[in-house]
């Protein structure tokens, strides 16, 4: 049949209306599709993505097909677009409680007791970390993983200088001079590529100087942010930056220059978080001979020993919108499989470590990188026991978190006090108290 | 005649005046992005207003404006004019000088990021090797706007002087020669005779120059981000920084707001000149 040229031009409209209609919900092999759109990831990750996640579920049942997407570093502002508009993935993906607040008290997710239920999630995963999903008496995500910040340190430059790994401020400090000495910058750190690197600090700083009862007192609305620990926490960070311990170029470094500069033992040390095992370009290896990780030491007087920080790096949920809630319900028990926990923490270590209950050590040490065995080990028993600290990116609401970054760098380089900083700070969290806006806190044991 | 303009008209209402109205209606309410918005009369202008960081933002995009309508348009109109005397080097530089603008935003400010100004990589980390003791600009809250501004000025005056020469070319012949032979040097002839003729093209620019001033983000953002400590922000990251990281949609289209009265100033003075242009040709 041969179109004449009024047909065809009447025909274009009809054709672009129906190339922009939603793609529908079978694949041509009848599978139910479910859809994904994942953030950032490396070539690595987005290798381990494919195979480990989509390739594997897809082959370990015949009734729904992922689909995955990668989205980008934008993905959370085009999350909340596509969700309004009633477009969004069916699972969708947040980069933690703090952002899944918004989303949730819109209703734009599905509660999930019903598949809790179903599937016994409430039994399975640690309750500090489900619980920060929790609105209203209803789960509205499952935590993708735990992170917390750690200490990283050069362990073979630590032996060369008998230097010993630090357990409080004094003998932290007494290294961190001792490095600067022979010209070691003590802590290798940069933002220039990512500011967050402002709230990793923060969050030790808070937490360790402070005291991670005095930051749930805050976080609860029971102490102001203007209280005399969080002061000697700020002023803390500002004096360490003042004499160099975090280098002389801080706001012109990357993560990754600033990371190879402690395994290259141009630094002794950095603070950093779970998530740098699943980066291969930081130049750790596994067996590793130069790095070694530890939790972080108090920095002051609130509390003895050292400190794990509960982070929940995101948080997976189901579109209110999504056609295919059970499809989406089979991926994320596929997730809790152990073939899978194994393969994704192998291929991209830190990034998938959900924080399932039962985790035997023959689980982790099919995972063949040690450092990473011991490190998610100690962090599953600190988490379990509600031994922990509280990250910035997961329990500060949105806007007191946004000024936590940007307004300490006012701090570091003499433009306001200490003061001034938590008086806003506090200003600013005292609003979204009101508003509903802090996350759910989960409950500390000492 | 209505029926002509009918396509445009409908992509500017649709793609333009709607968000405009959106917006401006935006900034009236408290939204996150995703719940129900709420209304809050002149609150997100107070708030912003009680913000130093917005006084600090609005302050940076003034002071990128004057950056811009001198620099670029001083050396644009130099190398225009010296174009115009050398004909024979005309194409080869203005390849040259016009380049940059064709080099994606992104590359540009990386470029620089990475290659010029870091301590580690760049040719910053080079010249300390070598005995100069240079810090980064880009971490500097008083000079890194400054050095974002430099970035811009390099991506964006060759474009100026194309333009310039173009109006340049449009200037007679007749004029250039008889200033020259009445004894007229470059800078006479620079200023009595071409900078007259490039008068509407250059009075376009400059006024192009204000709006886009005020909208300034994609060099900002990528290469500092508005910092360190807000030394770089201006009203576009600050807007950014509200709608994206900290769920205030309200305060973000608020600080759009001003951000376009300043567009709108610059737009009512140009179709003022253009008015009074008008009336003294007829």
């Amino acid at each position: 049949m041969t179109m004449t040229r009024r047909q065809l031009v009447a025909s274009i409209p009809a054709a672009a209306l129906a190339a922009g209609l939603p793609r529908g919900a079978y694949a041509q092999d009848g599978r139910k599709v479910v859809t994904f759109w994942f953030g950032q990831a490396n070539s690595d990750g987005q290798a381990a993505l494919r195979s480990d996640l989509v390739e594997a579920f897809n082959a370990s049942q015949d009734k729904y097909l992922l689909q995955l997407e990668v989205k980008g570093a934008a993905v959370n502002n085009l999350l909340k677009v596509a969700l309004v508009a009633g477009n969004g993935p069916d699972i969708v993906q947040t980069a933690g409680p703090a952002y899944l607040t918004a989303i949730a008290n819109a209703g734009q997710v599905l509660p999930l007791d019903d598949f809790a239920e179903k599937y016994k999630w409430k039994e399975r995963f640690l309750a500090p970390l489900l619980n920060t999903s929790v609105y209203g008496g209803k789960l509205y995500a499952l935590p993708r993983d735990y992170e917390s910040m750690h200490l990283f340190y050069n362990k073979e430059l630590f032996k060369q200088n008998g230097w010993k790994l630090p357990t409080n401020r004094k003998e932290m400090e007494e290294v961190a001079d001792a490095a600067l000495a022979k010209g070691i910058i003590p802590f290798g750190a940069g933002n220039a590529d990512w500011k967050g690197v402002n709230e990793w600090l923060m969050t030790v700083f808070f937490n360790n100087v402070a005291g991670p009862d005095n930051v749930r007192k805050a976080l609860a609305g029971e102490l102001p942010w203007t209280a005399p620990p969080f002061v000697e926490a700020v002023e803390l960070s500002k004096a360490w930056y003042n004499k160099g311990y975090f280098g002389k170029n801080y706001f012109s470094l990357t993560i990754e220059q600033s990371f190879l500069q402690v395994v290259n033992a141009k630094a002794a040390m950095a603070f950093s978080g779970t998530w740098s095992f699943g980066t291969k370009s930081y130049g750790m290896s596994k067996p590793d001979t130069v790095m070694d990780v530890a939790p972080t030491p108090t920095l002051g007087s609130a509390f003895s020993g050292s400190l794990v920080h509960l982070a929940c790096g995101a948080t997976l949920s189901i579109a209110k919108t999504s056609q295919n809630a059970e499809g989406a319900a089979a991926v994320f028990e596929f997730m809790l499989t152990r073939k899978f926990y194994e393969a994704m923490n192998r291929d991209w270590p830190g990034k998938w470590a959900l924080p399932v209950k039962d985790l035997p050590p023959e689980m982790l040490s099919g995972i063949g990188y040690p450092l990473f065995e011991k490190t998610i080990a100690n962090l599953h028993e600190a988490f379990s026991k509600g031994q922990y600290g509280f990250t910035t990116w997961t329990f500060w609401p949105g806007a007191t978190n946004s000024y936590l970054i940007e307004g300490i760098e006012q701090v570091w380089l003499n433009k306001i006090t200490p003061d001034a900083y938590l008086t806003r700070m506090q200003t600013l969290f005292s609003q979204e108290a009101k508003e509903g806006k802090v996350p759910p806190l989960p409950p500390r044991t000492a | 005649m209505w029926l002509f303009a009918l396509p445009a008209l409908l992509i500017n209402i649709c793609i333009i005046l709607v968000p405009a109205v959106l917006t401006f209606t935006a900034a009236f309410f408290i939204w996150d992005g995703v719940g129900m918005p709420v209304w809050a009369g002149l609150a997100n202008f107070q708030n912003m207003a009680a913000d130093p960081v917005f006084w600090s933002a609005l302050t940076n995009n003034f002071i990128w404006t004057a950056i811009f309508l001198t620099v670029p348009v001083c050396l644009a109109l130099v190398m225009a004019a010296a174009l115009l005397m050398a004909p024979k080097a005309r194409i080869v530089v203005q390849s040259i000088i016009f380049l940059p603008r064709i080099i994606a935003v992104a590359v540009t400010g990386r470029i620089f990021q990475g290659m010029i100004f870091s301590p580690a990589t760049g040719v910053v980390a080079w010249l300390n090797e070598h005995g100069f003791s240079i810090s980064d600009p880009l971490a500097d809250p008083d000079r890194s706007l400054y050095a974002v501004a430099a970035v811009d000025i390099w991506h964006w005056w060759g474009f100026l002087a194309v333009v310039f020469l173009a109006a340049m070319r449009q200037i007679s012949v007749d004029q250039i020669e008889a200033a020259r032979l009445d004894g007229a040097g470059f800078f006479a002839l620079f200023r009595y005779v071409l900078l007259p003729g490039i008068r509407p093209t250059l009075t376009l620019m400059l006024i192009l120059t204000v709006i886009w001033s005020f909208q300034v983000f994609e060099f900002i953002f990528i290469v500092t981000r508005g910092g360190p400590a807000y030394g770089s922000e201006v009203l576009a990251t600050f807007a950014y920084r509200h709608a994206f990281f900290e769920g205030d949609v309200g305060q973000a289209a608020a600080a759009a707001c001003v951000m376009s009265l300043f567009g709108l100033c610059a737009t009512a003075v140009y179709l003022w000149l253009q008015i009074t242009d008008d009336a003294q040709s007829t």
